[in-house]
């Protein structure tokens, strides 16, 4: 379907912008007053009907070019008016060993700022406007994403912003200081607000990863905000902001179109690290090395009987997490973990939501609907590209720390135990269908063409997964849960922790067939 | 249990961004003639028709086919709390509790399980017009989907035992809602703007209508208000409309479309400027809403009114510069740290709207607050310029489209506007509706429904600081101009 309406289309808005000035002549007339009185339950008269498109079954596959200079062009048809394109950086917290930590959070603030050719954050936003367009910068643990999604006949300049803000930004000094205080209330709000799921994420890889690649913080922390400054946001740019370590990731636009402009607007342009080498420190280099997963402990004791003041109050609660070492994405297993972390699934024992939020997995069956005073539990699995950590949260009363921890222990020591058609079938299912519904969104399809084509060079397509997520058996997830529960736990717990268990205790429950932790008796405590 | 996130869906989201929830998407702009013998250019879409039928019980069948593998299916209907009176207040909110409670063919258990082993999602919930079941799954399994959804709204069996249980569960939703400071405010802001009339109670209804409610205010609920004239089905993702009006047929054509009890009638709400306040000094942030009475759906003057709630804007201080300084009221924000966020909104009901503003911010600022508030309002009405207004019109436009990413927004967006204007509004016709306005029409209509008229406020916190109710009145206009 796609190339042939696109084409007819964007024909039509060539001829048709004349009109845009003349259409706006018209409104100021007392004319206007035709459409702005007609019910909006009533079309207005003369108007005509639209000629639609039909949707055609064929699904589009995702091309991949590589430019002379290392850049990956890689980009998939659809559907739509719109499409959404942007760049996908390995970069991130991860790489910050030798830079003053939280270099990659102000280069996430200071994106589409300005730039050589667009004078200021303003200037982009009414450029983008023109075209419908709205941006976005994401960074996480191993990667930086900038995106556009706006209309694609206005593509042309959405990728001259886009190259722009890439590869020219100016990074002056009053940015600088507005990030900085942008930081500051980042922190500020997450000390208010009652949901502690973001602490307990950077806490729980702090302990799996300590002191290297992925355990480093991703939020600045508050000592280092005002020690940030040009010369570290260039050099770490220079230095991992580099066109091999990056992706031209397109959805909803001709494959060929898209290279043909990459290398008009990526090839061409000069990147600020590179015109103002004096600036680049050149002690401080590349990050090579691999995650190392370490295991361990990190407790954040804090008084949280306070978090929400009103009318009616959150209950007071202790968070904890256990984290095993999962693999990387690339792994074979990794599709094995998937399967896991749905087959685990769970939620709040109070959550939105009917039948199909998972009320059948084992944290539910097991853990919420058995233990009344369990405020919420749930498993994760973060994948990155070297490792890996699945992990199971949950929050109670801080008095009953002590139950929560055992039970969680119990549920991940039963990983490795006998699993029943019935829940792997359902976990399978869900997985698969939960995998096709993200693909609804076109931004997720294109952060998935971006991440698949950055780390193993090209995409593969829903049905690849589905297949493989089809093939995995019992013996499957016994063989990776008996892998996880190998290594060591990584925990991290935030809240009163007077009644936290010890890190031995929890290490010997693991390792034991029932997941009994040791029992000891206190007769004065 | 479903309705905590929803209850907000359709009471703020909808308004807050009435930006997001409306349609549209096109690119080519309409060439417009001012004489009568108007011309129009045909436009080119690249998405697909919203193609509608009828049952001959009234139910209306409107959906959208894209071909993906997923699809989303939902019920909407014409009812809510809006047509309930203070005895059974919170019925309709109940009986979303009770439909996920079994029905004479399954029991809770085995619609569980069969949702869960599709890989399906079921969900609903109620607003104050609006009530919606809808289901979420693969495509191959839509028959099926549609099987249950016309099931659990035609044959629940709410059984007493359950009925009790369900109390203590509202009512620890009741709590839960509670937690959350911008849905106690909106509520008070409905309780004190629609005063007396249904639009001022909530959804869930006072705790003892939820201790009360009766088997038989269920079924009344239901014999009253489901019915097929007043019901749409609609579908978007991989869905064929033949294929969707054959199970329509199939599942939904015995809905009955005549009333056995008297007809019930939508009885008009007042709107009374006013406030409340909840004055708590221990708190650390002050929530406080103020707004006009604005218009129902379908009026056209709503199109201007949402590219002035465009104009506004919403703002958050962690944003910084923020994504949004087209708004001169963020940068006041931004610059001298006058609130926390702030979100303008433009909630519709059928005959009547809440227009107006949800700020969060210390109690020292609140003053300053409210004086940068007003004071954007009466440049609306006044000497708003034409270049503001093109950036809001082109930023409404796009939230309006990208908000159509994935089956189940496009589904609500169907559904929804089925029920609104009985049509849904093609994208070229909505963007020219947009593209008609322009900073004289909105300083008439902003003239029309904010310059010195009563607002309704509602703000609970630290509150000292926050002007008298005279003194904000006398604020809703200029001795100049």
């Amino acid at each position: 379907m796609g190339s042939r309406i696109f084409s007819v289309f964007g024909r039509k808005i060539a001829d048709t912008s004349k009109c845009f000035r003349q259409s706006r002549k018209f409104c100021t007339s007392n004319a206007t007053s035709d459409i702005c009185d007609v019910s909006l339950s009533t079309p207005p008269p003369g108007f005509p009907t639209p000629a639609y498109a039909m949707s055609s079954k064929q699904r589009h596959e995702t091309k991949v070019t590589t430019l002379p200079n290392g850049l990956r062009v890689a980009s998939e048809n659809t559907f739509g008016q719109f499409s959404t394109v942007g760049v996908v950086i390995d970069s991130g917290s991860r790489y910050e060993v030798n830079y003053p930590s939280g270099v990659s959070h102000f280069i996430e603030k200071l994106a589409f700022g300005a730039t050589s050719n667009y004078e200021s954050r303003d200037v982009i936003l009414q450029e983008l406007e023109k075209h419908g367009g709205i941006c976005d910068c994401q960074g996480s643990k191993d990667t930086l994403i900038y995106a556009i999604s706006a209309e694609t006949a206005g593509l042309s300049k959405v990728l001259d912003v886009l190259s722009d803000v890439v590869l020219r930004p100016k990074i002056s000094q009053e940015e600088i200081e507005e990030s900085q205080r942008a930081i500051y209330f980042e922190h500020e709000s997450l000390e208010l607000m009652p949901n502690q799921d973001q602490l307990l994420f950077e806490l729980s890889h702090a302990a799996a990863y300590r002191d290297n690649t992925l355990g480093l913080p991703k939020l600045t922390p508050l000592d280092k905000i005002s020690q940030i400054d040009r010369g570290n946001l260039l050099t770490f740019m220079h230095n991992y902001h580099s066109p091999e370590r990056m992706v031209l990731a397109g959805v909803g636009m001709e494959h060929d179109v898209l290279v043909e402009m990459a290398k008009e607007y990526f090839e061409q342009k000069t990147p600020t690290w590179t015109s103002e080498q004096n600036i680049i420190n050149p002690n401080q280099g590349i990050d090579t090395t691999y995650a190392q997963y370490t295991g361990g402990l990190v407790k954040v004791s804090k008084d949280l009987s306070n978090v929400s003041p009103g009318p009616n109050p959150m209950p007071e609660l202790a968070h904890a997490v256990i984290g095993l070492e999962s693999c990387s994405h690339k792994d074979p297993d990794f599709v094995a973990f998937c399967v896991l972390n749905m087959l685990m699934g769970g939620g709040g024992s109070f959550s939105a939501g009917g039948p199909g939020k998972g009320m059948y997995t084992r944290l539910y069956l097991n853990v919420l609907n058995r233990y009344h005073w369990m405020y919420s539990a749930v498993a994760m699995n973060h994948a990155y590209n070297d490792s890996g950590v699945f992990t199971i949260q949950a929050s109670a009363h801080p008095n009953q720390l002590k139950e929560l921890i055992e039970v969680i222990v119990i549920e991940l020591a039963h990983t490795k135990g006998h699993v029943a058609q019935s829940e792997l079938g359902r976990a399978k299912k869900q997985l698969q269908s939960m995998l096709l519904m993200n693909l609804e969104s076109r931004p997720v399809v294109f952060e998935d063409i971006g991440r698949q084509v950055l780390s193993q060079g090209k995409r593969e397509n829903a049905e690849h997964y589905l297949d493989e997520i089809g093939k995995i058996s019992e013996h499957d997830i016994q063989r990776v849960a008996e892998r996880m529960l190998n290594s060591k736990p990584a925990i991290a717990a935030v809240g009163d922790l007077t009644n936290m268990p010890s890190y031995e205790d929890i290490e010997v429950g693991l390792a034991s067939d029932n997941g009994k932790m040791p029992n000891k008796f206190f007769l004065f405590r | 249990m479903a309705a905590k996130i929803w209850r907000i869906a359709p009471t703020l989201t909808k308004t807050f961004s009435v930006s997001q929830r409306a349609p549209a998407a096109t690119v080519s702009l309409n060439r417009w003639r001012s004489t009568q013998a108007a011309t129009f250019e045909q436009t080119l879409l690249n998405v697909p028709e919203t193609k509608t039928s009828k049952l001959e019980n009234g139910v209306r069948i409107a959906s959208e086919d894209s071909g993906i593998p997923t699809a989303t299916v939902g019920v909407w209907i014409d009812t809510g709390s809006r047509y309930e009176n203070a005895q059974n207040n919170g019925v309709a909110h109940f009986l979303e509790h009770m439909a996920f409670k079994g029905t004479s063919k399954r029991s809770q258990t085995d619609l569980e399980l069969e949702v869960e082993n599709m890989g399906a999602h079921l969900n609903a919930y109620t607003s104050r017009e609006q009530t919606v079941y809808y289901a979420k799954c693969l495509s191959q399994d839509l028959p099926k989907a549609m099987d249950i959804l016309a099931d659990i709204l035609q044959n629940s069996t709410l059984r007493e035992q359950e009925i009790e249980r369900e109390r203590g569960v509202i009512l620890r939703e009741m709590q839960e809602v509670e937690t959350n400071l911008q849905e106690v405010v909106f509520d008070h802001l409905h309780a004190t703007a629609f005063q007396g009339t249904s639009l001022g109670r909530t959804i869930l209804g006072p705790t003892e209508n939820i201790q009360s409610i009766s088997r038989t205010d269920l079924q009344e609920y239901i014999q009253n208000h489901y019915k097929g004239p007043r019901t749409v089905l609609a579908a978007a993702g991989g869905v064929d409309h033949a294929e969707l009006s054959n199970l329509a047929q199939k599942y939904f054509g015995n809905l009955s479309a005549t009333y056995e009890n008297e007809i019930p009638t939508m009885q008009p709400c007042r709107f009374t400027g006013s406030e409340i306040r909840v004055r708590d000094d221990s708190m650390p942030l002050a929530h406080v809403a103020i707004a006009v009475e604005g218009a129902g759906w379908a009026n056209p003057d709503n199109i201007a009114l949402m590219v002035a709630n465009t104009l506004i804007g919403s703002w958050d201080r962690s944003h910084g510069g923020g994504p949004n300084l087209a708004s001169r009221l963020a940068a006041n924000c931004a610059e001298q740290n006058l609130a926390v966020s702030f979100q303008s909104f433009n909630t519709c009901y059928k005959d009547t709207g809440l227009w107006g503003m949800y700020f969060v911010s210390e109690g020292s600022t609140i003053e300053d607050m409210m004086f940068n508030v007003q004071g954007e309002w009466m440049r609306l009405c006044s000497n708003i310029t034409e270049f503001e207004v093109q950036r809001a019109k082109n930023l409404l436009k796009t939230n309006m489209l990208l908000q159509l990413d994935g089956s189940t927004p496009i589904c609500e967006d169907i559904g929804r506007q089925m029920l609104c204007y009985g049509r849904r509004i093609p994208l070229p016709e909505l963007e020219a509706r947009i593209e008609a306005v322009n900073a004289k029409v909105i300083r008439e209509v902003c003239s029309k429904y904010i310059y010195d008229h009563c607002p309704a406020v509602a703000a609970v916190g630290p509150l000292e600081q926050l002007p008298d109710y005279n003194r904000i009145r006398g604020a809703m206009y200029w001795l100049r101009t």
